[in-house]
């Protein structure tokens, strides 16, 4: 089991709803698809890679063989993946303190949802509809959703600053690269894994410690 | 006009599948879901995820759906909050009898499901079958090790019988939010690797004259080529550059 990949955690939650509140929920996922600025308080956030809602009734449970059971389900279930920086209970609570109201609309009409605040009885509704991840990847294990948007700026500033400061003379370089610094200086830092907090961490860090070794026997092959 | 992907935002993709398991047991008799299950945390243990091989995927999930969850504890809504009052009634059991009975009914399902959940650059048109075809091509061997205990999975044997089969098994998100940039992801992963190497060349840098900074900086942008996304690159999956 792993919900964790580098700086990425995986949740999955999946809770029930009636099929007539879930129109309503489908209802309010498109009004936030046409109206982008219904999500702001998620990019604000800023610690979200990727975040998915599906809503399934029963008869949409995909159905491949005769002899594969059709599902017979009282209720409609709402399923939740996010992929998120951080520790559970660091995500779990910033949405309650940052953004409650968001958060329950998305939940409110689930059944038995206790709402975002108070964090206890949240907190229980999330464990207890959480599914663990047996197997989590990530391409990018030690950059956080963050170090890929400022990444990006660097490619692009770098890849300019080189073309500019062909012609220019040594002081005017030197004056370009403090520029380019400065502008830069909210996207720089070294990616580190973050600090140990769950056992699956420990395993990332193994992984690591393994991928630094096989990098120093490259490295010694190389020199020697 | 067309009719929008609910599973595409930007040049990112959201692919759900779920692949219902067959209920069967081997002849030790372990669960199928259950061989599925371990067979996917064999993959924990290798140095490498297979999907480090599958072109664009930037983050991805698998796990085995063994039920649904039949919630009991009170909501904020009013009318569980005050059910539990209802024990307070005279007249011995009743009271409960009316609160057991008046809680959220229990669902079952009636198979198992390996659950993927995957996030990868598909492009504006969202190249689905791009993607599951390289899939394919990179890892069938594991893919059959895993979906072999699925339904329907009998006769996947090539890239188009198992994009066919994926697309059964595949589920429209209701909403799909992007935090992160959508780019391809050697784009993402070079860009990362220039992070990396720029910050730490910033810092090893410091204090020099600008004719030696510019020696140096030269010497640094022909080390890391940042215009080369096949060029010296941070590899997808890996902990260190």
């Amino acid at each position: 089991m792993s919900n964790i990949a580098g700086k990425a955690y995986a949740m999955n939650v999946i809770t029930p709803i009636k099929s007539y509140w879930a129109w309503i929920n489908k209802l309010i996922f498109w009004a936030a698809i046409k109206f982008p600025g219904a999500l702001t308080g998620l990019i604000t956030l800023s610690l979200i890679h990727y975040a998915r809602w599906v809503i399934l009734k029963d008869s949409e449970f995909p159905h491949l063989a005769k002899e594969q059971p059709k599902e017979k389900l009282h209720y409609t279930y709402m399923l939740f993946f996010s992929n998120f920086n951080g520790s559970w209970d660091q995500y779990v609570d910033s949405f309650t303190f940052a953004i409650p109201g968001g958060l329950d609309l998305f939940w409110k009409w689930n059944i038995r949802y206790p709402k975002s605040v108070t964090l206890t009885p949240f907190h229980k509704y999330i464990r207890y509809n959480q599914i663990e991840t047996i197997h989590y990847y990530s391409a990018y294990p030690l950059a956080a959703a963050n170090d890929v948007k400022a990444a990006k700026q660097v490619k692009t500033a770098l890849t300019q600053f080189h073309q500019d400061s062909q012609t220019l003379s040594d002081d005017e370089f030197m004056a370009g690269y403090k520029t380019l610094l400065r502008g830069l200086q909210h996207d720089l830092g070294d990616m580190y894994p973050t600090p140990i907090v769950t056992m699956a961490a420990y395993e990332v860090q193994e992984r690591k410690y393994k991928h630094e070794r096989e990098q120093a026997a490259l490295a010694g092959g190389e020199n020697g | 006009m067309a009719k929008r992907n609910p599973n595409i935002s930007g040049n990112a993709y959201a692919l759900t599948i779920l692949a219902p398991i067959k209920n069967g047991y081997t002849e030790e008799q372990i669960a199928y879901a259950d061989i599925v299950r371990c067979r996917l945390q064999d993959w924990n243990n290798q140095d490498y995820s297979p999907m480090t091989q599958v072109p664009q995927t930037y983050l991805c999930r698998y796990y085995v759906l063994d039920d649904v969850y039949t919630e009991s504890l009170p909501g904020a809504d009013p009318r569980s909050r005050w059910l539990d009052l209802l024990t307070a009634l005279p007249f011995g059991g009743i009271g409960n009898k009316l609160r057991v009975g008046m809680l959220p009914k229990e669902d079952h399902l009636q198979s198992r499901y390996l659950v993927f959940s995957c996030n990868f650059h598909g492009g504006p048109e969202g190249d689905l079958d791009g993607y599951l075809r390289g899939m394919w091509q990179a890892i069938s061997g594991q893919i059959k090790d895993i979906w072999g205990f699925c339904y329907g999975f009998e006769e996947v044997d090539n890239a188009d019988k198992f994009i066919a089969y994926m697309k059964k098994c595949q589920l429209p998100a209701a909403l799909f939010f992007v935090g992160s940039n959508d780019d391809p992801l050697p784009e993402q992963l070079k860009a990362l690797y220039l992070k990396q190497e720029f910050a730490n060349f910033a810092v090893a840098n410091q204090g020099l004259d600008a004719a030696a900074l510019r020696a140096n900086f030269k010497a640094f942008i022909e080390r890391v080529q940042p215009n080369d996304v096949n060029g010296p690159t941070w590899p997808a999956g890996k902990y260190t550059v």
